[in-house]
């Protein structure tokens, strides 16, 4: 009797204490979430300002751009990543944060087509083309010069940078887009990995992850008849058409440990990581 | 007197310990928690997907089209994701989970026995992650040469969901089951045998059918673990809307891709429609009608068990 009235004695002090006291001070922690494709070079800036200034820093990639403005005007996060700008409704849905976008590089996105589309001929095709595709009006490869093989889209859900930036450039407003009914895919390795595998395969995705051995990006054939594809100077020059500018976002001016890592993304060692991800840094884009 | 303590007045102390029944009040205090916390999610869900019942009304249940620009929200083709992948799931573990659970329950030396128990309890460890990543590496590109007779649009249908989802409740198919063959006494297997029978027979005429409630149980848990399980079925079932059939019974599609209400929570969308009502009422309301089907189910599952111990 003593002893389970003790012990119970315990486990209310203990529950009360839960219940009572705020989780322990732990040491301020810098958490990112957001777009997959700013993820690469953030996750690995992370890494190195994780070991060289001993910063606490978590990468976190649930819901992609959108995810990432939403967690940042939710304040669950302290830097947002996202692959387009920061839209009116973001803003008017978080009307008390001041989304700042600091501008780290730019990345392209491609139409990747799987291998026997490649090898079939179809190797660009124009935005009229794109569109009817997108809308169901071409359902097969021979309708655009390629094999004899249904196609099989993926579309990137809504709410990526990459479909933006995709019905952006079809439709100048991604709220005009029509309601399609593709099956869906998130992010890149997903996607990369699911048209490489599926014959007669397109999507949209991100253009540093079309390796041209497993997926390949198709060009996009402009009025005057030439095929642009997304390489480093098209991207640049602007002639490729379906770019993106990559932001950190913050609420306000970054500080403390938001403004050592976007410093630290700016300089040049940062930027280099920009590079080596395949997308342009700020300097290739003057 | 100091040697007759019974006569004595109770001791105070031993009187008062006795009155406060610490352990009680603390079993009380977290049903307590755990029933205001489940009561909570519930109006809460209810609460936040009021907008949609009130819009949509009962075509929130029975639409078959979701277009959330358009405000269109039809649930059905994602109800019936789910009770197609939790079918084909069921298909295939519950022959060979409780196939496997009277070997180990009948014929297995109780240490073999114990040793495949807790392996396989060991595989209903593992996250769900881990079989949605398996599946992707394997099971798609196994079901797209599977059904390249058919000509499938790709690997990702409601056939790989499925197949990945069997997988996956298995081994809560063949621990469950065996519990519940291990419940019905030695004495009547002995009493059958005695009187003739073989082991096959003592089996499917003794045995099972004193344990169908436990089995019953075990399935139904089983189902409901496949009904809400969301991140292996979101990696492999091609999160396609608006995938309604046009005969019910036909196995097209099942060589499609789908959508079942978990993999259409776990996706971006959910990310949209914070801050439009209605999408995000519609969003919570597939939470809601998950809540209700796995609750149901589960509930459901708990009656047999119950059945099983009186029997």
């Amino acid at each position: 009797m003593h002893f389970r009235a003790a012990l119970g004695r315990v486990l209310l002090g203990a529950l009360g204490a839960w219940l009572v006291l705020p989780g322990g001070a732990a040491a301020a922690i810098l958490k990112i979430n957001g777009s997959t494709t700013v993820n690469l070079p953030v996750a690995e800036a992370a890494e190195i300002l994780r070991a060289e200034q001993k910063l606490q820093i978590t990468v976190d990639t649930q819901g992609g751009s959108s995810g990432g403005i939403s967690m940042l005007g939710d304040g669950q996060v302290e830097i947002g990543m996202s692959s387009k700008h920061v839209g009116a409704a973001d803003r008017a849905k978080f009307p008390r944060v001041k989304f700042q976008e600091t501008h780290i590089g730019e990345d392209a996105v491609a139409l990747i087509v799987s291998r026997d589309v490649w090898n079939s001929g179809v190797t660009n095709l124009t935005q009229a083309q794109v569109r009817e595709l997108y809308e169901g009006r071409v359902t097969n490869w021979k309708q655009v010069g390629g094999l004899d093989r249904r196609i099989a889209f993926f579309n990137k859900e809504p709410g990526r940078g990459t479909w933006e930036v995709f019905t952006h450039w079809l439709y100048g407003d991604s709220k005009k887009a029509p309601p399609v009914n593709f099956p869906e895919v998130g992010g890149n390795e997903e996607t990369r990995n699911k048209v490489a595998s599926t014959r007669g395969a397109i999507s949209q995705l991100s253009a540093s992850w079309a390796d041209g051995k497993t997926v390949f990006a198709l060009g996009i054939k402009t009025e005057s008849g030439d095929a642009v594809l997304p390489t480093a100077a098209n991207i640049a020059n602007h002639t490729y058409p379906m770019s993106r500018p990559l932001f950190v976002v913050t609420n306000g001016d970054p500080a403390g440990e938001a403004k050592i890592f976007i410093d630290f993304l700016l300089s040049s060692r940062g930027q280099a990581l920009v590079r080596k991800h395949g997308y342009l840094s700020l300097d290739q884009l003057k | 007197m100091f040697f007759k303590p019974t006569s004595q007045p109770p001791d105070v102390r031993r009187r008062r310990l006795p009155r406060v029944p610490h352990t009680r009040v603390f079993s009380w205090l977290c049903t307590f928690l755990v029933g205001l916390f489940l009561l909570s999610l519930v109006a809460l869900f209810g609460w936040q997907s009021l907008p949609v019942w009130r819009d949509v009304g009962p075509a929130y249940v029975t639409g078959t089209l979701w277009f959330y620009r358009q405000h269109t929200f039809g649930t059905l083709p994602m109800i019936y994701g789910s009770v197609v992948v939790s079918v084909v799931a069921l298909v295939l573990a519950v022959p060979v989970g409780v196939g496997a659970a009277i070997c180990t329950a009948e014929i297995l030396p109780p240490r073999l026995r114990l040793a495949v128990k807790i392996a396989v309890e060991l595989l209903a460890g593992i996250p769900s992650v881990v079989y949605g990543l398996l599946g992707i590496l394997f099971l798609r590109d196994w079901v797209y040469r599977l059904l390249s007779p058919w000509d499938p649009l790709s690997g990702d249908t409601l056939l790989t969901a499925g197949i990945l989802v069997g997988v996956m409740i298995l081994p809560t198919v063949l621990t469950l089951t065996d519990d519940a063959l291990r419940g019905v006494p030695a004495l009547q297997r002995q009493a059958a045998r005695g009187l003739g029978l073989t082991c096959s027979e003592t089996v499917c005429s003794v045995v099972l059918p004193q344990a169908w409630p436990g089995i019953v149980a075990a399935v139904l848990l089983a189902l409901g673990r496949s009904l809400g399980e969301m991140i292996a079925v979101f990696l492999v079932v091609g999160r396609q809307d608006n995938q309604w059939p046009a005969h019910l019974l036909s196995p097209q599609p099942l060589m499609q891709s789908g959508q079942t209400l978990a993999s259409k929570l776990g996706g971006s969308e959910t990310n949209i429609a914070y801050g439009d009502p209605l999408h995000w009422a519609a969003i919570l309301g597939l939470g809601l009608l998950l809540l209700f089907l796995v609750g149901t189910i589960t509930a459901m599952s708990f009656r047999f068990l119950r059945q099983d111990r009186h029997a």
